[in-house]
């Protein structure tokens, strides 16, 4: 026996040499079984030998890795002591205990596990890693009729019967493996064998199959697909030979030095030319995505659990509606997209639509379905029709409520590159970083599939912005710069902010976004660092801070998309990087920001002559005749956030409109939004003003949901109310458009009255299902002319002329109003004055009481 | 040996780092952690729903020093974390009997 030790040393050396000098993984992978079973076989012999036993009902038998013929240089050997009785057992344990023993002195690695054969057919419920390694099995030395009776006797039977249940933990223990590294490969420093795309992908791989009985493997699989499994595998396991060479142990984990080591190597690829670390990974990342994708098929379609009958009734409903539409390319069956007609697909629309109805409605992609797409992007005899992507196409995708449903599959498909190739330049990036766990593309998706979550956040760190994620406007913009925001990693330049700017300029011509939009996009970028930055370095309870912070920021609506693209950006560094502490002080700096720009809005008015470009800008959208001087007395004087507010060109329009004053002294324009339709209104101030326009809305059965009331120093009131239609009045009949507006004048230019409008109107509707308490808030210390009044009640039709009749009652005049909704609560803001002051203490109260009655 | 415990602002924790890593101090503890001293809490409201902070943000450092360290470092912080203001924080000393490093088992001031 001693001289096995050096002889098993010299022989593994042998092996390693050869690997180094290029035997394939395979080859290293048959040559360590080979010697570990002509060991095992010899070792068992003399143990026998020595104790003069005859191996009569005891059997050893490989397991799992060992089992398959793939054992890597320090893994464990499996082996099962097979025994065929009880009896034998106990006689057999002082032979086992020197068996393994010996073993171990020759530097093997013993896992080691005793049965009956009557133990092996029960199945173990809490063990199911030993069945599933018994699918692996194969005779090693002893009593082969014991082990033929358990391989053709015992274990077809028990198997069969367990199939369901081992299915279902094979399911489980996958599921949960992928989870707890973060359903990705893109790991900067990847586990071979555990993380996705690693060994335990492959080994998963081939259990489902025995499992499921399927000689040919997954449905529709084509040889091209196995052959790419294949090479994926052979990689992986030169990858996994390699770490345990240079680690010398059962270390997997593919560190930075190592990425260096195999790059220099070429490891895997064959072609012995050096490569840098970032494209060897790249070449990694590509063979674990095969492997990965290859088991999530699998998984998908062999789920062992079924729909219950809830989720197959909606899922059926869900067919029926789109039949009526697009769905004759697609459809939805158990909770997935599913592509019906192939060949559409290569009308790249058709494909657009898909992913646009995955963003939408939160219904992912079948596997199967993004196979179809990716079949039709390589394949020739399919040209492509439509390959452009213009950007209402993709702002529809960008702006759901679900956008990480779309861009996963895009970017696994290459489409997302092929849209926005700047985001090529981070496809699978490795940056060296301390904090980031994935790389630069993984965590840019990641960054989009938190704020998604917020629909449901899955734990408490999200709780405070859920309500941000579901109001927040222009979501497109925000996901758009979450896209780019890293981009410049990928550049060889000093700051990756300047990288990611320089893509947005490419981005932003080829898909023709506006100036606004890209002057959007361009400043989430910029100071897509500043909010983590000031919530970590800054005292965010000096107020200065606050208004430091809020200046840079310029506008509200900024700071909502800043405050989501904070919380994305951190929450996708690691799973620990935003702590409940970090999420907290992040929702703090933006109350407090929030608050200071509704409660400064008086503070910061225009002053057109110093906003050169902006006057251009107004003057090209308003055409011809419009004089410098006439913009700037239209302009003056209005708060800074109306230009927040509205684009350059709904500025001209409303600058057209200003015109028009002299010839009629009430001026209007109404136009379909999104949800509704939007009410603008300009006119010289008059009392009772803002009541009397809520009061014609109320009258016409309209619902305000959102609204802002802006004079500028020419005491020219510009008011903008956006309200849905509840009747479907306008929308059904746009004719009464012209009538509700000719009825609007009337009633501000004293031509008719609003009380019969009113009258007859049930202006409170239904009991509503959830009840908000009205909160009534003062502040005289925030503007330096007006008190503010801020106001949370409970919406309902009419709400807004009831609190403007009372205000006007109370003699208030109101400078600027914000009016906001979210769900059931309304959130308003006004800006008072009485006889051009501020309101006395007696007169707050007063209001209170009026204001407190009115609205319960 | 010394324990010291700071709990400082988050905002400072920055400058008191880079100090304590110029007069070679690299080995500490941080913690996130939320209380209050003297500093009590403040409500903002935010549509309508009251955010109370009443226990506020800090850093909380720990580290265990040689004796002949401890002044220097306490020096350090106390020029590197203050700003004047309530709510800047503290420091806590108390005598530590041992220090093992569990790679080695040296002992004492060694294992620092």
């Amino acid at each position: 026996m001693s001289v096995l030790g050096p002889q098993a040393e010299a022989e593994r050396q042998k092996i390693r040499q050869q690997f180094e000098a290029g035997t394939s993984a395979r080859e290293t992978l048959l040559a360590l079984c080979d010697l570990a079973d002509h060991h095992v076989r010899q070792i068992f012999d003399e143990v026998l030998r020595v104790q003069d036993r005859e191996p009569e009902g005891l059997c050893l038998l490989a397991l799992g890795g060992y089992g398959r013929r793939m054992l890597f240089p320090y893994s464990d050997l499996d082996i099962l002591f097979l025994f065929g009785s009880e009896r034998t057992e106990q006689e057999f344990r002082p032979l086992i205990s020197e068996f393994s023993r010996t073993l171990w002195d020759l530097g093997f690695r013993v896992s080691s596990a005793g049965r009956t054969l009557e133990e092996c057919k029960r199945i173990e419920e809490d063990n199911a890693e030993f069945h599933l390694a018994l699918l692996d099995r194969r005779f090693l030395a002893g009593d082969s009729t014991l082990f033929e009776k358990l391989d053709e006797k015992v274990l077809p039977g028990s198997e069969k019967q367990a199939r369901p249940f081992l299915l279902a933990q094979l399911h489980k223990l996958t599921r949960d493996r992928l989870t707890r590294y973060g359903n990705t490969i893109f790991h900067l420093e990847p586990n071979v064998k555990d993380s996705p795309g690693g060994m335990r992908d492959y080994q998963a791989i081939i259990w489902l199959r025995q499992l499921s009985e399927e000689k040919k493997g997954i449905r529709n699989i084509t040889a091209a697909e196995e052959e790419l499994c294949a090479s994926a595998v052979d990689f992986l396991s030169a990858t996994r030979c390699f770490l345990h060479y240079s680690n010398g142990r059962n270390d997997n984990t593919l560190t930075y030095e190592l990425q260096e080591a195999a790059a220099a190597r070429a490891l895997g690829i064959g072609d012995g030319v050096a490569r840098t670390a970032a494209d060897w990974m790249r070449q990694y990342f590509r063979q674990a995505r095969t492997l990965n994708r290859h088991l999530l098929r699998y998984l998908e379609q062999k789920a062992p659990v079924p729909l219950t009958l809830r989720q197959r009734l909606f899922s059926a409903a869900r067919v029926s509606k789109y039949d009526a539409g697009d769905s004759k390319y697609f459809h939805i069956r158990d909770g997935l997209l599913e592509v019906t007609d192939l060949s559409a697909l290569s009308d790249r629309t058709v494909t657009y639509s898909l992913f646009a109805e995955a963003a939408g409605t939160g219904t992912p992609l079948s596997r199967e379905a993004e196979r179809s797409i990716g079949y039709v992007l390589i394949h020739p005899e399919l040209p492509p029709k439509n390959t452009e992507m213009c950007w209402e196409k993709l702002r529809e995708i960008l702006g759901s409520d679900y956008p990480g449903l779309a861009l996963r599959p895009m970017q696994r498909l290459g489409l997302l590159t092929e849209i926005l190739p700047e985001f090529g330049l981070i496809d699978s990036l490795v940056v060296r970083d301390f904090y980031h766990r994935y790389t630069v593309d993984e965590h840019t998706l990641r960054t989009i599939e938190h704020l998604q979550e917020l629909a449901d956040p899955p734990d408490e760190r999200g709780a405070h912005f859920i309500q941000l994620w579901k109001t927040v406007d222009r979501r497109d913009l925000l996901i758009l710069a979450l896209l780019l925001h890293d981009v410049g990693k990928g550049m060889p330049v000093g700051n990756h902010v300047t990288g990611s700017l320089a893509a947005l300029d490419s981005a932003a011509k080829r898909l023709r976004l506006s100036p606004e939009e890209k002057a959007e996009i361009r400043s989430l970028i910029e100071h897509h660092l500043e909010m983590s930055a000031t919530v970590q370095r800054r005292d965010i309870f000096d107020p200065a801070t606050v208004a430091g912070f809020a200046e840079s920021v310029t506008n509200l609506e900024r700071l909502q998309r800043l405050c989501l693209l904070t919380y994305a950006d951190i929450h996708a560094v690691n799973p620990e990087a935003l702590t409940p502490w970090k999420a907290e002080m992040l929702w703090q700096l933006f109350v407090a920001t929030s608050n200071y720009f509704s409660r400064t809005l008086d503070r910061d008015r225009l002053h057109a002559h110093d906003e050169v470009s902006l006057l251009g800008r107004i003057k090209a959208c308003a055409g011809d005749g419009a004089s410098n001087e006439e913009i700037e007395r239209f302009l003056d004087g209005f708060p800074r956030r109306y230009l927040a507010a509205h684009s350059p060109q709904e500025i001209a329009a409303h600058f057209s409109l200003y015109r028009k004053l002299s010839e009629e002294p009430v001026q209007t324009q109404v136009t379909p939004t999104q949800h509704g339709f939007a009410l603008t209104l300009l006119t010289p101030d008059r009392p009772v003003l803002f009541a009397t326009i809520s009061g014609v809305l109320a009258g016409w059965g309209m619902n305000i949901n959102k609204a802002d009331a802006f004079a500028n120093a020419a005491g020219i009131i510009l008011d903008t109310f956006y309200f849905t239609d509840l009747h479907r009045t306008l929308e059904l009949n746009p004719s009464e458009i012209a009538r509700f507006r000719k009825c609007l004048e009337d009633v501000l230019n004293g031509k008719s009255a609003l009380e019969p409008l009113l009258k007859g109107r049930v202006i409170r509707g239904r009991t509503p299902k959830v009840t908000v308490p009205t909160h009534i808030n003062f502040d005289d210390s925030s503007s330096a002319h007006c008190t503010l009044l801020e106001i949370v009640t409970q919406d309902h039709p009419g709400l807004l002329y009831e609190m403007g009749s009372a205000l006007a009652r109370q003699g208030c005049n109101i400078e600027v109003a914000l009016i906001d909704t979210e769900g059931h609560k309304a959130i308003d803001v006004f800006y008072l004055t009485a006889q051009g002051k501020k309101l006395t203490p007696q007169k707050q109260e007063l209001l209170r009481e009026v204001l407190q009655g009115t609205l319960g | 040996m010394v324990k010291l415990e700071a709990i400082i602002q988050p905002s400072r924790f920055e400058s008191v780092k880079d100090a304590l890593r110029e007069i070679g101090v690299e080995g500490m503890t941080v913690t996130e952690v939320r209380g209050h001293g003297r500093q009590k809490g403040h409500t903002e409201v935010y549509r309508g729903r009251e955010y109370t902070v009443d226990l506020l943000p800090k850093i909380k450092l720990e580290m265990v020093l040689p004796d002949n360290l401890v002044n220097r470092v306490v020096d350090t912080i106390l020029k590197s974390a203050k700003t004047g203001k309530i709510g800047d924080g503290k420091i806590f000393l108390s005598r530590v009997d041992e220090a093992i490093r569990i790679r080695n088992e040296e002992r004492g001031e060694n294992a620092l």
